[in-house]
């Protein structure tokens, strides 16, 4: 039957439906079972902000996705959040700096960005993640990545990369030019894009010096293994990317020492994050598939904003993109559907209540069927519902029968021995 | 599946192109050879994989991960903007991304002094931002080709388009006013493969980067 009315949802948002909702439900609990391991706490955000608030820890490009509307109450701009992380440096700055630091926060929700209209970009992105607040020694930094690492092995990824980059090695090299705006626009773009054969063309008529040069053309080709920090060391000679370069080193010598350090990869030409992140950033990759499932870095100008300077990092899963990619794996991992259908083929119902009452105190799901006339009708809508087992109880209400709906094999219960607890599935 | 490194190519020339590129770096594919209708191809020996798509979908296919790497022109890419990694010129399929109009047009107009214009192309998203960053303002009409036929008959007064040798745009009338930009074949990576397959990836850059430059250089 084909439903008259209208009832489409706006493109990029999605509904969940049982076996999709389980396995993102899966995702967010495995998840922050990690971060309270982990000593994090668990903070929830408010669904709305004031926009001028939200807008202080916000950068460029995700204030231009941030949806935005008029409040009646107060006739000021308010906005949904389109990050959850300038929201718990708000809490952080605001409402708890009373307390001693480091603080070691978690959140999970969903968060709501403006995107480009074409399939897979959502708008509806739902996060959960961490944020180390007060710490600014490179141990914070790799206990994200080894929280990522254990985050993603929880869930149940094998084959993935920890992707570590530095913005301050590329801000040594890219701080020293002096370009006009355009020109050194296209020159990032060039880095990020790793597009060496326009970058060497371009830089063929630009003013810099051969040093500049050099390092420049090092930049799109600087990823790989972690020798790729050896021949960084090489191509470089200011003292900024230098310093960063140390930097990335105790933190893989921190990772070493977590065991964690074989899921590490380095690139050091990532512009992503480059006005937002002020250290190590990194970005989590499952084989196979193309997009980053986690990402995290070094933010120590963001509580500032909101008039409490601390050095900060921090860590984010993409519940989505863990959910597509991960797909055929969750479905071995997440139970879906319920143990029991409860059919009743007694007048008396009060023997069938105290039965599915019994059954749900010693731990089992069960759904009664109240409205199915006959046993084979209850039998298929129990395995289309995703019902384990079919429990019938016959009329004389002693004598149980239970079918397990996969292979319609039968068991002949009693029903006293049952309340008593003796049912094993 | 993911041990393989799998590239989506344009059909036609410009996989010819590739294929014999690929081949002096020694990555070869019989299978190809063999069949021209099957759309993936594959040397299950060295792990490589080829599928065979419309040039305008190569970048999709590679932002999305369905192949780790692809050969595109840079006109697509202009076209499309998308998240991905660029990291080496091929230096071949050589063409420009040009305005032109009709030569009778030509003679006095001033394009100093454009304001407003009316342009028919395949590229609007390029075209857009081209004008826009000089201030003027366009009217843009889709077209999917035969682009030169629009002024003559009036559709809009200027085109822009791909020229190789500019022969076709002269039988037709026109000649070319400004370059928007000098286009080449590229090898494009998405993001994840490159981190994900970083020693196969590296191998077949440095590889291609020591042939590209042996051979001789199209543009400059």
């Amino acid at each position: 039957m084909v439903n008259s009315i209208e009832t489409r949802l706006p493109t990029g948002v999605k509904d969940f439906l049982p076996i999709k909702a389980n396995k993102l439900e899966y995702l967010q609990t495995r998840l922050k079972d990690v971060f309270y391991r982990w000593g994090f706490r668990l903070v929830a955000p408010a669904p709305l902000e004031d926009l001028a608030v939200l807008e202080l820890g916000l950068g460029e490009d995700l204030r231009e996705k941030t949806f935005r509307f008029d409040d009646r109450q107060s006739g000021r701009l308010v906005a949904f959040p389109p990050d959850i992380t300038p929201q718990v440096a708000r809490i952080a700055a605001t409402r708890m700096q009373e307390l001693p630091l480091p603080f070691r926060l978690c959140y999970n929700g969903s968060v709501l960005r403006h995107a480009e209209q074409r399939l897979g970009k959502d708008r509806g992105i739902h996060q959960a993640g961490v944020e180390l607040i007060g710490l600014d020694n490179p141990e914070a930094d790799a206990e994200m990545i080894a929280m990522a690492i254990e985050g993603l092995q929880a869930v149940g990824a094998n084959d993935f990369t920890i992707d570590i980059g530095q913005v301050e090695f590329l801000r040594g090299i890219l701080d020293g030019l002096e370009l006009p705006g355009p020109q050194a626009q296209a020159v990032r773009t060039a880095i990020a894009g790793k597009d060496l054969s326009s970058l060497q063309r371009m830089l063929e008529t630009l003013p810099v010096t051969d040093r500049q040069k050099e390092e420049l053309l090092a930049l799109p080709r600087l990823f790989g293994g972690t020798e790729t920090l050896e021949r960084a060391a090489a191509a470089v000679s200011n003292d900024n990317s230098r310093r960063a370069l140390d930097n990335l080193n105790q933190v893989l010598a921190t990772l070493e020492s977590y065991g964690v350090a074989e899921h590490i990869t380095i690139d050091l030409g990532e512009l992503r994050g480059f006005d937002y992140h002020t250290g190590i950033i990194f970005q989590g990759f499952l084989s196979g598939f193309g997009q980053a499932v986690c990402a995290g870095g070094r933010y120590d100008g963001l509580t500032a904003r909101y008039g409490f300077p601390a050095p900060a990092t921090g860590l984010t899963f993409s519940l989505l993109n863990l959910l597509f990619a991960l797909d055929k794996a969750l479905d071995e991992r997440v139970a879906f559907g319920s143990d029991i259908l409860l059919f009743s083929e007694a007048t008396d119902m009060t023997p069938a209540h105290r039965l599915a009452t019994a059954l749900r105190t010693q731990g089992y799901t069960v759904a009664r069927d109240i409205n199915t006339k006959d046993r084979q009708e209850s039998l298929a809508y129990a395995r289309r519902m995703h019902f384990r087992n079919l429990l019938i109880i016959h009329q004389d209400a002693t004598c149980l029968t239970l079918v397990n709906t996969a292979d319609e094999g039968e068991t002949s219960l009693d029903m006293s021995a049952t309340l008593a607890g003796d049912l094993r599935l | 599946m993911s041990d393989f490194l799998t590239f989506a190519l344009p059909k036609g020339r410009i996989m010819q192109d590739s294929m014999s590129l690929f081949g002096k770096i020694g990555i070869t594919c019989p299978e190809m050879a063999e069949s021209s209708r099957k759309l993936v191809f594959e040397n299950r020996e060295d792990k490589f994989r080829f599928m065979a798509v419309r040039a305008q979908d190569v970048p999709t296919y590679v932002e999305y991960g369905s192949a780790d790497i692809g050969v595109v022109g840079k006109d697509t890419l202009l076209e499309q903007n998308r998240d991905l990694y660029e990291p080496l010129d091929l230096q071949f399929g050589y063409c420009r991304l040009v305005v032109a109009e009709p030569a009778e047009l030509r003679r006095d107009d001033d394009p100093a002094g454009w304001s407003n214009i009316r342009i028919a192309t395949k590229y609007p998203n390029v075209t857009e931002r081209f004008f826009a960053e000089k201030g003027v303002q366009v009217e843009l009409i889709k077209l999917y080709g035969s682009i030169e036929l629009a002024p003559i008959v009036g559709l809009a007064e200027r085109i822009v388009d791909l020229v190789s040798t500019g022969a076709t745009m002269r039988e037709n009338g026109l000649v070319e006013v400004e370059t928007i930009a000098d286009v080449t074949s590229r090898l494009i990576v998405n993001r994840a493969s490159l981190k994900t397959k970083h020693r196969r990836i590296t191998k077949l850059l440095e590889d291609l980067e020591q042939v590209i430059e042996d051979g001789p250089r199209i543009s400059g």
